[in-house]
């Protein structure tokens, strides 16, 4: 039994490497100094109108209720296992917010999840594999999606004229009134002067560290692409 | 012509309400205490403060009894017990025994209000411990030690880091044959909590429970407060037994929302005793021939439109005589009873003479 958890079970941390009780007890402190928090949590009922709610609840073993519960309990061993798996089966839509005592289990969410990040938990690396890819593309080119992902056969269900738009994609675009859309390897035209301003966002919003903290990989390739475009506009990070 | 007094047995907040009334109301009223001093229970026990608000008990109930034993109508006895009733409805002859010897009181009502004593949690039937280990206490136990402003282990002395209520010991228990809800036991632990955790900073304080029965005002006065502000930790799952472990206390539960079983080390464990009818209600009932409810209590006979009244004409009863019951419940059905017992004499002397029952002075 660890010092202040109810649990009497050996902690599950969702098959990743256990860190020490002093360290989850770490996390717990950064996720209840957030300003926010306070505002997120009042007591709980243990009612379950949060779960009720939850269109997650309805797919995963995920319970708002227990994230609402453990914060309240101040459970650091169950809430360094929600860190490293629940969280990040919320959607963070908020239906959650009906609570009767005003509590946000969903905001809560958010908060843990960014403590998380920053401090490169497993649970976080791993839900964040998937965007590595796309975080580039956003930084590389301006846009996310591009015209030219729409393959004959990747969406079948979109019906039998993405076939040919695919196909003349070109012309198709060319078509367009705006000048700035006669594009098919970026969502639209975006001047490198907006790629700069981007990265200066990411950079002061703590975006990039994060990125570093979760991929480090990308976070160096995201500075090389950047290297040149910030001294052509003299600016020193 | 019969007697225009009014008895009333038992000098605590119910009976004290109800003699103040009836002397309010013109009454002549004799108040019958068998203990030394008036109060009752919150002055016999120690109570600290009172359920909602905390303000100190035994400043508010020496005024409540001032208004009695200042009413030049109201005659108070103190240990003086009830030892015999005679007569009939209108017209009763109580026996009065105290040290100076017996004597007769005769009266044309009586309002019993003997009210409840804390359950025994050393039955049988509760793993609990109570006699068994220091640290293990009763709701009354720690009302005691927060009136003296000092909470402290009683097997050394020490300052608890980890305290915990168990909620409804000896009531709702079929074993037991308390088969109700003592009412007060939420609101009076979730009191000492507040208070506990307001007087020591650093003791955890948790309360195990089966369903917090916080109603009325009492969700905003106390629960909230108690969760939201100091930080009490609620959680639904009653302790099994507890444990000695070195020099602490094992509490065995399950943490049933959470869907687990838990073990927690604790330096203190307090009780949350239920309401039973007090010696003296039994006894009182049986003196003036009331019909009691299966646990003792005496039994409104026209509940719930009428809760005062008993199963003979000219008694009533009021407070924790009739069952649990919280200061508000038990002072409300006080002035009740009293004015139950005037209307009743006045419809008597109405009717001897050949006036109408219904009487406005």
């Amino acid at each position: 039994m660890t010092q202040s958890s109810a649990i009497y079970k050996v902690p599950d941390v969702a098959g990743h490497t256990d860190v020490s009780y002093e360290e989850k007890a770490r996390l717990f402190a950064e996720v209840k100094s957030d300003v926010r928090f306070s505002d997120y949590l009042y007591g709980c009922y243990e009612c379950g109108i949060c779960v009720a709610a939850c269109p997650s609840a309805r797919f995963y073993d995920f319970s708002p209720r227990r994230i609402a519960q453990a914060a309240a309990r101040e459970d650091v061993e169950l809430i360094y296992q929600q860190m490293q798996e629940d969280i990040w089966e919320c959607s963070q839509c908020f239906s959650c917010l009906r609570c009767p005592r005003g509590n946000n289990p969903g905001g809560i969410i958010t908060i843990m999840r960014e403590v998380s990040i920053n401090n490169g938990l497993n649970s976080a690396k791993e839900a964040l594999g998937g965007y590595s890819r796309i975080i580039y593309k956003i930084m590389s080119t301006g846009t996310q999606v591009s015209p030219d992902m729409l393959q004959p056969d990747a969406f079948p269900d979109w019906g039998p004229e993405t076939g040919d738009v695919s196909n003349n994609l070109d012309l198709w675009r060319r078509a367009l009134p705006s000048d700035t859309l006669h594009t098919t390897s970026t969502g639209w035209d975006v001047s490198e002067r907006t790629l700069v301003e981007l990265y200066l966002i990411w950079f002061h919003t703590g975006a990039l560290s994060m990125i570093k903290d979760v991929d480090s990989g990308l976070h160096a390739i995201l500075q090389e692409i950047m290297e040149e475009r910030l001294e052509d506009e003299g600016i020193e990070l | 012509m019969p007697s225009d007094t009014v008895a009333v047995i038992g000098g605590g907040p119910a009976g004290l309400r109800a003699a103040q009334t009836i002397a309010e109301l013109g009454h002549r009223v004799v108040l019958i205490e068998q203990h030394h001093e008036l109060g009752g229970r919150p002055i016999q026990e120690n109570y600290a403060g009172i359920t909602p608000h905390g303000e100190p008990a035994e400043p508010l109930l020496r005024r409540m009894a001032e208004l009695v034993t200042t009413n030049p109508l109201a005659e108070v006895r103190l240990s003086t017990e009830v030892i015999g009733v005679r007569g009939e409805p209108g017209d009763f002859t109580l026996t009065l025994e105290s040290v100076a010897g017996t004597e007769t009181l005769d009266v044309g009502a009586a309002v019993l209000a003997t009210g409840f004593q804390h359950f025994d949690p050393g039955r049988e039937t509760q793993m609990y411990g109570y006699y068994e280990f220091p640290d293990v206490i009763a709701l009354q136990d720690l009302e005691g030690m927060l009136k003296e402003h000092k909470v402290v282990r009683p097997s050394n002395g020490e300052t608890p880091k980890k305290l915990c209520f168990v909620q409804c010991v000896g009531s709702r228990d079929r074993h037991i044959g308390n088969e109700y809800c003592s009412k007060v036991c939420c609101g009076v632990a979730s009191k000492e909590a507040i208070e506990v955790r307001q007087l020591l900073p650093d003791c955890q304080v948790y309360i195990f429970y089966i369903d917090m029965r916080m109603y009325g005002y009492w969700e905003s006065q106390i629960y909230w407060p108690a969760q939201e502000k100091h930080h009490v930790q609620y959680v639904k799952g009653i302790i099994t037994e507890v444990l000695p472990k070195g020099d602490k206390l094992i509490v065995r539960g399950e943490d049933t929302t959470m869907g687990r079983p838990m073990e927690l080390a604790m330096d203190m464990v307090v009780l949350s005793v239920g309401m039973e009818p007090s010696a003296g209600t039994r006894k009182m009932s049986r003196l003036f021939g009331v019909a009691q409810n299966k646990y003792g209590f005496v039994r409104a006979a026209s509940s719930p439109l009428d809760p005062v009244s008993t199963s003979r004409d000219g008694i009533y009863a009021c407070g924790a005589a009739l069952g649990p019951a919280d200061l508000e419940d038990a002072v409300s059905s006080g002035s009740n009873a009293a004015t139950k017992a005037i209307s009743f004499i006045r419809t008597r002397n109405a009717v001897a003479e050949g006036r109408d029952a219904v009487v406005t002075g």
